[in-house]
């Protein structure tokens, strides 16, 4: 009994010398996992916000690109890295599609949702409707009457299969039920640029890669993902508007943790971002990058991230395994 | 022209004010030095040095990040001439005759041609890129899937020119290489191939660690399996400088590599690494006597030497003309100009003059600097040799899995660059050629994926690569060639290839 009582307050003296420790959270440098490569959406998002973040935490955090499969790597990384609060992801929409694929394949998925936590979400931009000049289209209408009258005649380009820019069109596609060509890229970069040529006529682009060709008049937009107008194209209607109430896209990048992580440092890090995001200078970055903040707190972040996750799986499913069909 | 030379006049007082200038300088030296770096290449130089641009004015970073592209370029031929170790992907072909150069003690030409082709290639990818720009980057956007696949398709045939010795073994090589290219996820089907579980391997096999390990260290492992070690170099002043033959054969490679180059290099996507191999190809085929091509000829040197670095100034014609991302190299780059709020589009070079002409100005400078830099070092970079291979070895292996790892911090890489180590060291010992592997591997997901996005694009029709001029051209060229090749297996007639030695074995 007295060994025991002895035990009991040991370990209490113990977790008494660990407390002080875990309150000053954070106590040394934190790694940010960037699933993409230098240059792409998630990492020009999150070097800046990991900036603003450092100021509030006092403590460096250092971008680590782990980019892979489309962002699948980075994911898995993080999702089943050590929950101490000292490894946190910079995530886009398409952490949502993977293990939804996966399952498709039968395949051990690399990740599940369940094993992230929302922080923060940093942006959420809309895609938009991009067309070649060429197409006889002028309106989202015209587009979807001239799929109609020519089935399986329009192609798209898109990042890749299963990839964020592929499902944002799909949804148009099983919403207004017609039938477009799929042409995957590697990437959003060659998919635009293929559009350019005229190789395909159509592309859901994000806004910030085709303003400079809409400028210019190399394409033409017809609409937009979004749940209400582009505050930088206000004559451009959305899919909600046009009646295609399940439309509705956006590539946001948002801080996520690994389950598990201690609820202070959850806190920390929340707090962290809620300032990070009011930043001058990060502000400043992101109107360069033309990406509006679009800030939303670990609770609403989570409704937002669970509607959103919820169309794009189900997108997903009807789009199961794809068939190269002759 | 008037206009033109105003604006490279406008150009040039930005590339010389002493600010940039010393940027320029800073991106050549770090290039040099990641271009040394085994496994390292500009795309991962530039990468890693993007977030340190976000701070500076726009040209400012553009120049930088050019120089450090540009250094890499240069950098990446000094390692695969000294040690066989491709310091990146491009610089495969120069390790096949350039290493062998080095045996042969004339590592100072191997290594003062590949720099001089450089220079003469980026200063004639410059002036093309200036007076051209916006005429072929018209002409490039016209290659959609369906030409990429004739291009590559080119790419393949010339795999039958590119190595001597047994067709049979070539094409083995070739075929284990395509085979390598299998792994990864099918881009049209989203299928998991051949991944083990691994969802590194999503992606593929990366051609950096393969080409790291097949060339590299089996190199080391061979040395180490010999009973006498390799005697050490000691290069005398008069061998550091190419002689009047050496230049004499280096002048047509040099040219036309630049040439061939300069017009892959234009054509958006990756194909800019086939230009290395295409150009070796070529060489070979016109060289009066081939059988001297993988013992040390200078034209191997030259002439893929020159072909990479023109077609690093090609892939910026595109970029800045039109404002497209073509490459991952550019894609950083658009990046690196679009943090500061310059959105990327056909656009730039009339709203941004002095980003644009400054840009081509100080690729002129980063030139001329990069040859000032690279001739002289041709001596300290030869004394390296000086250097016993007990010593050297452990400490190149040490910078090959540093130099891989940091490319997208990943220890599957380490361990694809460790096997193919072992992979080439066994292929060696049986004389087999490994270029055609790394060859193969490069070409494979490339022409399969614009293969397959040629059939989605048509529904299925292969008539889609008859419909299209360009397409078409390139796929006839590539049969003619391609029946030049298989020739001498139909008619059984002795050509140069049964009389050609493969790379001597040191067993």
């Amino acid at each position: 009994m007295k060994t025991r009582l002895f035990f009991a307050a040991s370990i209490l003296a113990l977790a008494a010398f660990a407390a002080p420790a875990q309150e000053t959270y954070p106590s040394r440098s934190i790694t940010m996992i960037v699933p993409f490569p230098p240059g792409g959406v998630a990492d020009l998002t999150g070097r800046p916000i990991a900036a603003a973040m450092e100021k509030v935490l006092k403590q460096p955090i250092a971008p680590v690109n782990r980019s892979g499969a489309g962002g699948k790597v980075g994911y898995a990384a993080a999702a089943n890295s050590k929950p101490d609060g000292y490894t946190i992801l910079i995530a886009l929409s398409s952490v949502s599609i993977f293990p939804e694929v996966d399952a498709i394949f039968n395949l051990k998925p690399a990740y599940t949702l369940d094993q992230l936590v929302p922080i923060a979400l940093v942006s959420a931009d809309p895609t938009i409707l991009v067309v070649h000049p060429s197409l006889p289209a002028k309106t989202a209408k015209d587009f979807i009457a001239l799929a109609k009258k020519q089935p399986n005649e329009i192609a798209f380009s898109s990042s890749g299969l299963y990839g964020t820019l592929h499902i944002a069109m799909e949804m148009v596609v099983q919403s207004a039920g017609v039938k477009l060509r799929h042409v995957p890229f590697a990437g959003g970069g060659p998919a635009i640029t293929a559009l350019l040529g005229g190789h395909v006529m159509a592309l859901s682009s994000g806004p910030a890669a085709a303003v400079g060709h809409l400028r210019s008049g190399k394409l033409r937009a017809l609409a937009s993902w979004g749940d209400k107008r582009l505050a930088a194209m206000p004559d451009l209607p959305t899919w909600k508007e046009l009646g295609y109430k399940n439309v509705e896209f956006y590539i946001w990048a948002g801080l996520l943790a690994p389950k598990g992580t201690p609820d202070e440092a959850i806190k920390a890090l929340r707090n962290a971002a809620r300032t990070a995001v009011g930043d001058a200078e990060f502000k400043r970055v992101m109107t360069k990058l033309e990406t509006p903040v679009n800030y939303l707190d670990a609770p609403e972040f989570q409704k937002f991230w669970d509607r959103d996750a919820e169309r794009l799986v189900r997108t997903v499913k009807r789009v199961g395994k794809v068939v190269t069909a002759k | 022209m008037v206009e033109t030379f105003d604006n490279l006049m406008l150009g040039f007082s930005i590339a010389l004010q002493p600010q940039i200038l010393v940027y320029a300088f800073a991106g050549c030296i770090i290039g040099t030095l990641v271009g040394m770096m085994p496994g390292l290449g500009p795309l991962a130089g530039i990468s890693i040095l993007l977030p340190a641009t976000f701070g500076l004015n726009p040209i400012i970073a553009i120049v930088l990040l050019a120089g450090v592209y540009y250094g890499a370029m240069y950098g990446g031929s000094t390692t695969s001439i000294l040690m066989r170790i491709p310091g990146e992907a491009a610089s495969v072909m120069t390790c096949v005759d350039g290493y062998e150069m080095t045996k042969n003690g004339r590592a100072g030409p191997a290594l003062a041609i590949a720099a001089i082709g450089s220079f003469i290639a980026g200063t004639f990818g410059v002036i093309g890129l200036m007076l051209l720009a916006p005429t072929l980057a018209g002409w490039a956007l016209r290659f959609g899937p369906p030409e990429y696949t004739a291009l590559l398709m080119m790419g393949l045939f010339i795999l039958a020119y590119m190595s001597g010795g047994s067709m049979l073994k070539t094409l083995a090589m070739a075929g284990f290489g395509l085979a390598l290219g299998m792994i990864g996820i099918d881009a049209m089907s989203g299928y998991t191939r051949f991944s083990m579980g691994i969802v590194e391997l999503g992606d593929g096999v990366g051609i950096v660690p393969v080409a790291v390990g097949l060339f590299g260290i089996s190199e080391i492992l061979i040395t180490a399996g010999q009973a006498a070690g390799e005697k050490v170099q000691k290069p005398k002043l008069r061998d550091l400088i190419p002689s009047r033959e050496e230049f004499r054969l280096s002048a047509g490679p040099i040219g036309r590599g630049s040439l061939l180059g300069f017009l892959i290099g234009i054509i958006p996507g990756s194909a800019h690494i086939i230009s290395s191999f295409v150009s070796y190809g070529i060489e070979r085929r016109l060289a009066r006597d081939p059988e001297r091509f993988g013992k040390g000829a200078i034209e191997g040197v030259a002439g893929p030497e020159s072909a990479n670095n023109a077609a690093a100034s090609g892939a910026f014609v595109p970029m800045m003309a039109l404002g497209v991302p073509t490459s991952p190299v550019t894609a950083v780059m658009i990046a690196a100009i679009m943090v500061h709020g310059i959105s990327p589009g056909p656009l730039l070079m009339s709203q941004q003059p002095e980003l644009f002409w400054g840009f081509v100005a100080s690729m002129y400078v980063g030139n001329v600097v990069l040859l000032i830099l690279n001739l002289p070092m041709v001596g300290l970079f030869v004394n390296l040799l000086r250097i016993p291979y007990s010593y050297l070895y452990p400490g190149i292996l040490c910078f090959c899995i540093l130099g891989t790892y940091s490319v997208a911090n990943s220890l599957i890489d380490v361990w694809i660059m460790l096997i193919m180590g072992g992979v080439g060291y066994v292929l060696r010992k049986f004389r087999y050629d490994l270029a055609p592997v790394a060859l193969g591997l490069v070409l494979a997901p490339m022409l399969e994926l614009s293969l397959r996005q040629s059939l989605a694009m048509s529904a299925g029709d292969y008539g889609i690569f008859l419909e299209r001029p360009i397409a078409t051209t390139m796929l006839v060229l590539g049969l003619v060639l391609f029946l030049l090749a298989i020739r001498p297996l139909i008619f059984k007639g002795k050509d140069w290839r049964s009389t050609v030695g493969l790379e001597e074995q040191q067993n």
